[in-house]
């Protein structure tokens, strides 16, 4: 074995075996860069709940002190009514508000003696009934009763009045112009506020 | 490749699911129900109505009865909860004059009335249930009422005549008066 030869065999073979494992390694480092794993999504929902309420500001007992047959009775005060609401434009077209009588038969009653709701008007002159109309119209989109109701307004919702409100002044009247005489007694009725989108 | 795109389209249904589940709830949304209150009250009602404000007699007779007045109709209206009567009254304010010319009178004592053709009377009556004045008043009718006609009406037909018999002659000239006419229940 020739003297240079024979020394350099096992370290040589050592060296060649390192560079090896050292050439594996840095393939293994070339594959972890840039790795990306598969997308995972996380759905996120929120909720915001359209809002819509009535109060009665003022005006919500409503009396004649003395009513007067065949002639027309008219409530001293309007009924200050405000709607308040929020709600999404996309979905909504419009704010409605209804007034209505549970049973249009007996809108007010003394006993066994009765006030139709076609004896009863509203007016809403910032609404649909301008003038005294009867409450004798039929429920919309599932509030009120048929033949006891008053449509007193529908506002069309957009992008600027999605979160909004508005007051109004509901006039009320008895018409008792043509009917028999009325039993003497105190009338007593209520009469429902409710708005609806649609 | 499959995995995610059927990951994908899963969240997609999902979110396309609850757009609608929120579409649902805003369709046909309710408010609270507010309430007015409507009170209206019937009181009782008690009204006489004559088709004519004036009764004329065109020529006075002396010392005689047949002094007769245009008739004048009367309607008592009544619309009650309780009574047993409406009665109507004519009276004079003043009975020792109740037509006058000047300082001419012919008192309520001369003064006669009826209703509906039937006997004539003389004004000389007292107040009835507070209607009236002493000496000076006629009660016209008594109507009995109970629950069945709480709720009435009539019609009636007013007679009014001087009775100038045994009455000194009276002065040329026009006499007035004022003769009332008032219901009241008892």
């Amino acid at each position: 074995m020739p003297f240079g030869v024979g020394r350099c065999v096992r370290p040589c073979l050592r060296l060649l075996a390192s560079g090896a494992v050292l050439a594996l390694g840095a393939r293994e480092a070339r594959a972890q860069a840039g790795t990306v794993s598969a997308a995972r999504v996380i759905a996120f929902s929120a909720t915001k709940i359209s809002q819509l309420s009535v109060t009665v500001s003022s005006g919500a007992v409503q009396s004649i002190p003395s009513l007067t047959d065949n002639a027309v009775n008219n409530f001293p005060t309007p009924v200050v009514i405000t709607t308040t609401w929020d709600v999404n434009p996309g979905q909504t077209n419009t704010v409605n508000l209804i007034a209505y009588f549970i049973t249009p038969a007996q809108a007010l009653s003394s006993g066994a003696n009765q006030i139709p709701a076609s004896r009863v008007l509203g007016r809403m002159t910032t609404g649909l009934p301008v003038t005294f109309t009867a409450i004798t119209q039929n429920a919309l989109g599932g509030v009120g009763t048929a033949g006891g109701s008053l449509r007193l307004f529908a506002q069309n919702i957009t992008g600027a009045n999605k979160k909004a409100s508005r007051t109004d002044n509901l006039n009320l009247q008895i018409n008792l112009v043509g009917i028999p005489t009325l039993p003497i007694g105190s009338y007593s009725g209520t009469l429902n506020l409710r708005a609806v989108t649609q | 490749m499959q995995r995610p795109l059927n990951r994908a389209l899963a969240v997609a249904a999902a979110l396309a699911l609850a757009a609608a589940t929120t579409a649902q709830a805003q369709v046909g949304l309710t408010s609270n129900t507010a309430t007015v209150t409507l009170n209206a009250t019937k009181s009782s009602t008690l009204t006489v109505t004559p088709t004519t404000a004036t009764a004329t007699l065109a020529s006075i007779t002396d010392n005689s009865n047949v002094n007769n007045f245009t008739n004048v109709g009367l309607t008592t209206a009544w619309n009650l909860t309780a009574g047993t009567s409406v009665n109507l009254i004519g009276w004079f304010a003043t009975p020792a004059s109740a037509l006058a010319n000047g300082t001419a009178v012919i008192p309520s004592s001369n003064v006669e009335g009826g209703i509906n053709g039937g006997g004539f009377t003389a004004f000389t009556g007292g107040a009835v249930g507070g209607v009236g004045v002493a000496g000076g008043s006629l009660q016209l009718f008594n109507q009995a009422v109970a629950a069945a006609n709480f709720l009435g009406t009539r019609t009636d037909q007013l007679n009014v005549r001087l009775n100038l018999v045994g009455f000194p002659t009276t002065s040329a000239g026009l006499y007035t008066g004022t003769l009332n006419v008032q219901a009241v229940v008892q």
